[in-house]
């Protein structure tokens, strides 16, 4: 057997798929051929990396029409409603909570609000932010509240103040974004301790004066500059 | 002047197109040209058939809404994309960690108690390869996928394949020959994001 010859069947030799007189040609070959064995290693070094190969599964036909038609109902602008593409935002959203003054404790949820102002103080509108509506349902009181407070240079100062908060997830953060047509815009990001009040002082760029939705997301510490999806508290300006 | 056809247009390219009026259009290709990569990888790092649809969804809808955050000048559309993927699957993965459970008192109490599976670090470790080689392979045409997926997923012979197909065998040989040589050149100098420590 010829180096071309052998050369054509190494990919199914690797593979183990040739007829046992067959693969023995090759062994014999191979064995006095270093030019084949060094192609030899190549393809093993291929095959094992097939072994990391997903199944070739292809995604249900529907999928594709069902990821089309979200993004044809929010073009050409954002909803902070839909940030969720599983129609849900998760549980563990409610994991904020409000120990009353009672002997027994009191659990109760907060929905944010946002104190909106023309002037340094006080802050003129409020929003009231929440996880999901269905979560919302029966929940009494304010997760916290956001004051806005608009500065001569054009940036936004938001005083942030929540209740309970939850701690972030190892290695992650909050952060503040204000959501304009398709964009975010940071306010920064902020830790809890999960227990008490949380209150920090954010920043934006004066763009974020004509948003009308607010988010906190989740976010890991990483070199991902991409907005998270996992999304906290949500709101809109009325 | 021949009109420009979406799928001869660079996934760089279309990323800028997202911006303007043909979003639905682009994604649309994107959805054609890396579904299937995003699907595997999620059934291999998530191990569940919906799981891994909520990821399609979810990567593909992250593509459109964050558009603007991809930056050509840093890698390419796939080492942005396989990031995308990875961290969407980790979301996924921390969701489904979650479970309720009673605090001492008894009162309800919504908590990350998780179970003993091995933590999301490790789940999508090789998850970068599995990517590599899934990027690999759609870089074949259909006939050489076809005979590489019958013998390594088929677990069948290159006789069997022939059978199978209805293809001669020399023919099958041949294309599991081309299939590998393309396979090693993909893997070797194609888009190889670097697995950041995080």
């Amino acid at each position: 057997m010829k180096c071309a010859d052998v050369s054509a069947n190494l990919g199914a030799f690797v593979l183990g798929g040739m007829e046992p007189e067959e693969a023995a040609e090759i062994r014999r070959h191979l064995a006095s051929c270093p030019g084949c064995r060094n192609e030899l290693e190549e393809l093993e070094k291929v095959n094992r990396a097939l072994q990391a190969a997903p199944p070739p599964a292809d995604p249900p036909g529907h999928l594709k029409e069902q990821i089309l038609s979200r993004v044809r109902a929010e073009e050409p602008s954002f909803s902070a409603e839909t940030l969720s593409p599983s129609g849900g935002y998760r549980s563990r959203y409610l994991r904020f909570v409000i120990v009353g003054v009672a002997a027994a404790a009191v659990v109760a949820m907060v929905a944010l609000g946002i104190v909106f102002s023309l002037r340094e103080e006080p802050p003129v509108a409020t929003i009231r932010l929440i996880p999901t509506y269905e979560e919302a349902a029966g929940l009494e009181g304010y997760w916290g509240v956001a004051e806005l407070h608009p500065q001569p240079s054009g940036n936004q100062r938001v005083e942030l103040k929540l209740n309970n908060f939850e701690e972030p997830e190892p290695n992650s953060y909050y952060e503040l974004w204000f959501v304009s047509g398709g964009d975010r815009i940071s306010a920064g990001s902020f830790t809890s301790e999960g227990k008490g009040e949380t209150r920090v002082w954010l920043n934006a760029a004066p763009e974020a004066r004509n948003s009308r939705t607010l988010l906190i997301t989740e976010e890991r510490a990483d070199d991902d500059p991409s907005p998270s999806e996992t999304v906290a508290l949500k709101g809109k300006l009325p | 002047m021949m009109p420009e056809r979406a799928d001869e247009i660079s996934d760089e390219q279309l990323m800028l197109r997202l911006g303007g009026s043909q979003a639905e259009a682009t994604i649309s290709v994107l959805y054609d040209r890396y579904s299937r990569t995003v699907f595997g990888v999620g059934l291999k790092i998530l191990g569940d058939r919906s799981l891994a649809e909520e990821l399609v969804q979810e990567v593909f809808l992250k593509i459109w809404r964050s558009s603007q955050t991809f930056d050509p000048s840093r890698g390419s559309f796939s080492t942005w994309l396989y990031r995308v993927t990875r961290n969407c699957a980790l979301d996924l993965y921390r969701k489904r960690a979650h479970r309720v459970r009673p605090v001492p008192d008894g009162d309800p109490h919504i908590a990350a108690a998780r179970d003993s599976s091995p933590g999301p670090q490790e789940v999508v470790d090789g998850s970068l390869l599995s990517w590599r080689v899934s990027r690999a392979l759609e870089e074949l045409d259909a006939a050489q996928r076809e005979v590489i997926e019958l013998a390594y997923f088929g677990d069948l012979s290159q006789r069997e394949i022939s059978e199978r197909t209805g293809v001669p065998l020399g023919t099958v040989k041949t294309r599991t020959a081309s299939a590998f040589r393309r396979l090693r050149q993909e893997l070797a100098v194609g888009d190889a994001p670097r697995e950041a420590s995080r």
